[in-house]
């Protein structure tokens, strides 16, 4: 390699390493650089000064609730049924909930998660609580909470009683105009669309009405074009289980 | 505290990540309890809302977790590599928001929210010193030289961009990125002295 070109070359080293380049530029340095040992040592010595960079950001704490998603969502991923062990008959609701949505994302209706890297959605343990029977916010019915992972933050809550039910959800992205929410629900494996599409307000929240819960033992939401779909299009943005 | 979670306690980065690859949630937790104040600050600097900042850094940990096997311990330390991979969500994530311009300034001390300094680890401890130098350090750079860095870091632009926004020559802003890396490097390798 001449002097010539490892100058030419050398100019951008700084830029390669903040990455600055376009991805062109980038590839073709790291082709010259794999030959070059004296741009490799320029890249050697001023990497330290680019990993500092992200050290020098004043330190926030973190919330506390992220850090409970996060680990929800892993504990899950790393073992389902395990998520509600001290919970039986929430094992067999959560672990046929991960079947399902393994199934969602290989099966033949082939779905792909919404956001690239959720490569599984996942039902994720309620960090928020998990009551039936006379619950949250409801003197007669039974209500569900679960966080789940697509995208992150949204939180759902189903209200069940004997003539139907309501999910409410919480923390909905504005979805584009030419889509809309559309829930679903699962009885006996099989998964069937309710008769209601909606739509989140300004704040995220969005809310519809369920109206047969005999036997339901999932509830899912997903994003449909206008007008709705006969079957899931999309990853679910939240599933939940409900207590049977 | 569990026993497997005080053994993960006691092990390296490099050496959790191999636990985490067999998806050790143990593990994970150790690593995220390390790393998730800097990844969510490092998130929060460049996307510049709270809301974001919490997703780019769940997408970051959970990326993680699903690719902990493919860390190569060859290019670099985990901390870095994790942190490049939040870097890079957060810049994706404000490239995808049409019309927000970068948070660029390195004056956020106003925004520091500092556990109480019993509860710091030695390692947490000395790279918050640590990062008070290197703010130092960054804010002692000459302003030209500091403003593409941070362009090009914390703002996700190419220099040809940071060439057109400046309105100065290409060859004047690879020269500013070079000179001001190799002032940041000078002052790390002082410090080490």
């Amino acid at each position: 390699m001449t002097e010539t070109n490892h100058e030419r070359w050398s100019e951008d080293v700084a830029a390669y390493l903040l990455g600055a380049l376009e991805p062109d530029e980038a590839a073709a340095l790291e082709r010259h650089a794999a030959g070059c040992e004296r741009c490799q040592a320029d890249i050697r010595w001023m990497t330290p000064a680019v990993d500092a960079l992200p050290e020098s950001v004043a330190r926030l704490e973190p919330p506390r609730e992220l850090r409970e998603r996060v680990l929800a969502e892993v504990r899950f991923d790393a073992e389902p049924e395990a998520v509600f062990k001290d919970d039986p008959a929430a094992t067999g609701i959560f672990g046929r909930a991960s079947n399902w949505l393994r199934e969602l994302g290989s099966g033949p209706m082939g779905l792909r998660p919404v956001v690239g890297f959720a490569a599984a959605v996942l039902v994720v343990a309620a960090v928020a609580g998990f009551a039936i029977g006379g619950g949250i916010g409801s003197d007669s019915g039974q209500t569900s909470t679960v966080v789940t992972g697509t995208p992150p933050g949204v939180t759902a809550k189903v209200i069940s009683s004997d003539s139907g039910g309501t999910l409410h959800l919480a923390n909905v992205k504005q979805i584009p105009d030419n889509r809309v929410l559309e829930a679903w629900v699962q009885r006996d494996g099989e998964v069937e669309p309710v008769e209601a599409l909606f739509v989140p307000d300004r704040k995220g929240q969005a809310s519809t009405e369920l109206p047969d819960m005999d036997g339901v033992e999932l509830v899912m939401v997903t994003t449909e074009p206008k007008g709705g779909s006969k079957s899931p299009t999309s990853s679910p943005l939240v599933t939940i289980a409900v207590p049977q | 505290m569990t026993v497997r979670r005080e053994k993960a306690e006691r092990l390296a980065d490099e050496e959790l990540m191999p636990l985490i690859g067999e998806k050790d949630p143990e593990a994970f937790e150790v690593f995220y309890d390390r790393h998730g104040g800097v990844a969510y600050s490092l998130a929060y600097r460049i996307v510049g809302e709270k809301a974001a900042a919490e997703d780019v850094t769940q997408e970051a940990f959970i990326s993680i977790w699903k690719s902990g096997a493919r860390f190569d311990r060859a290019r670099g330390s985990v901390r870095s590599w994790m942190l490049s991979i939040v870097r890079n969500r957060a810049i994706d994530a404000l490239r995808s928001r049409a019309g927000k311009a970068p948070k660029l300034s390195f004056d956020d001390d106003a925004i520091l929210e500092q556990r109480p300094a019993e509860e710091l680890t030695d390692d947490e401890a000395m790279r918050r010193e640590t990062a008070s130098e290197l703010r130092g350090a960054l804010g002692e750079l000459p302003g030209e030289q500091s403003k593409v860095i941070e362009l090009a870091y914390f703002g996700g632009f190419s220099q040809s961009e940071i060439s057109r926004m400046l309105g100065v020559p290409l060859g004047t802003v690879k020269g500013r990125m070079r000179l001001g890396l190799e002032k940041i490097r000078g002052e790390l390798a002082e410090g080490l002295a």
